[in-house]
């Protein structure tokens, strides 16, 4: 359990050390891609949880997630339409919907633990 | 713990997904603070160019103050300049007067005169009559002095302005030293003024003759004269 954690971290570090920059008017994007990453993060920790893991699923997901979130932006910008916007909009919807599932599963799993203490 | 592939993959997408956060949380940061400027912000940067204007109205200031620094350098150097030019021309007149003062050695073109006593005494004679007398001497040097020498010596002994020649029997007495005859007296001055005015008729030379007097007088291209010193010898 620890290693992706430590790939947390050295993301992070690389993230913050490493002089690589990207445009300005290519920031949109990059929050976009956030989004899509944090989303499909917690669908793979849901679906985790829910026993119905899938590596291929969870792998795929993430980078089409990515790459879908972010090609939408900018088609929204050449074409005038705020796209992006949709994509923030699915994007924080499922997030929502992830993070209540796994807090709901949380519950009933301490909840279960609870019980089976008092039980004992 | 064993190291799972999915283990391997999510830290992988982990990876990527902290260096997108961390990415983008700086973007949004460096928007932040370019975009968004503050009240404090704003107090900051007025304090900095009042600074700014102060320390140039100093500068002004101090770079006047320079100014007029320069301006009164200039000024005594100026004024130095002046100084040493003054100083220059009073050094060469010093000097000029020391040539003339006698306290300083001088050479330049002038004219021997040699008094001698006279060689024949004859019988009865009073021989005082016959040998070269102070007076002699001191015409002599009047002539040259009128006539514009402007430095004289006698047996090498220089004459200055409080000069005095004493006649002592045979011998005459110049600033208390003792010359004989014959007497040397040198003058530097123009020779061939000097020459003629010594010739006059009925002049120096005439009177020196009428008074048994052996005067012998001749130019010389270069005459050189030690400093006055009166405690010579």
């Amino acid at each position: 359990m620890w290693l992706p954690f430590v790939g947390l971290v050295i993301g992070l570090l690389l993230g913050f050390w490493t002089e690589f920059r990207i445009p300005e008017i290519y920031s949109n994007y990059l929050s976009i891609a956030v989004l899509a990453a944090l989303d499909t993060l917690f669908g793979g920790i849901r679906a985790h949880l829910q026993n119905t893991f899938e590596e291929k699923v969870f792998v795929t997901g993430f980078f089409s997630n990515i790459l879908l979130a972010a090609g939408l932006a900018f088609l929204g910008v050449h074409l005038g339409v705020d796209l992006y916007l949709a994509a923030i909009f699915a994007f924080g919807v499922r997030l929502f919907n992830n993070i209540a599932v796994i807090r709901r599963i949380l519950l009933s799993k301490w909840t279960a633990k609870q019980d089976r203490q008092t039980e004992n | 713990m064993k190291v799972k592939g999915n283990h391997v993959i999510l830290s992988f997408v982990l990876i990527i997904t902290g260096f997108i956060v961390a990415l983008s949380y700086q973007f949004a940061n460096e928007g932040q603070n370019s975009q968004v400027i503050t009240e404090r912000q704003w107090n900051k940067e007025d304090e900095l160019r009042n600074q700014v204007l102060f320390e140039q109205s100093l500068n002004r200031n101090l770079s006047e103050e320079l100014r007029a620094i320069q301006a009164e350098i200039n000024t005594i150097e100026e004024e130095i300049a002046y100084q040493e030019r003054a100083y220059f021309n009073l050094v060469e007149d010093l000097d000029k007067l020391r040539m003339v003062t006698g306290s300083v050695g001088v050479k330049g073109p002038g004219i021997e005169v040699t008094l001698s006593d006279a060689d024949y005494v004859p019988d009865g004679e009073n021989p005082n009559f016959y040998i070269v007398h102070e007076g002699h001497i001191q015409k002599v040097i009047h002539e040259l002095l009128v006539t514009q020498a402007e430095a004289i010596a006698i047996n090498g002994q220089r004459i200055s302005h409080q000069s005095y020649i004493q006649c002592v029997g045979p011998v005459i007495r110049i600033d208390g030293n003792t010359s004989f005859a014959p007497f040397v007296i040198t003058a530097i001055g123009d020779p061939d003024k000097l020459h003629d005015s010594l010739h006059l008729p009925g002049g120096v030379r005439d009177q020196l003759l009428s008074d048994q007097v052996e005067v012998k007088i001749e130019k010389k291209e270069l005459i050189i004269m030690d400093p006055f010193l009166s405690e010579r010898g």
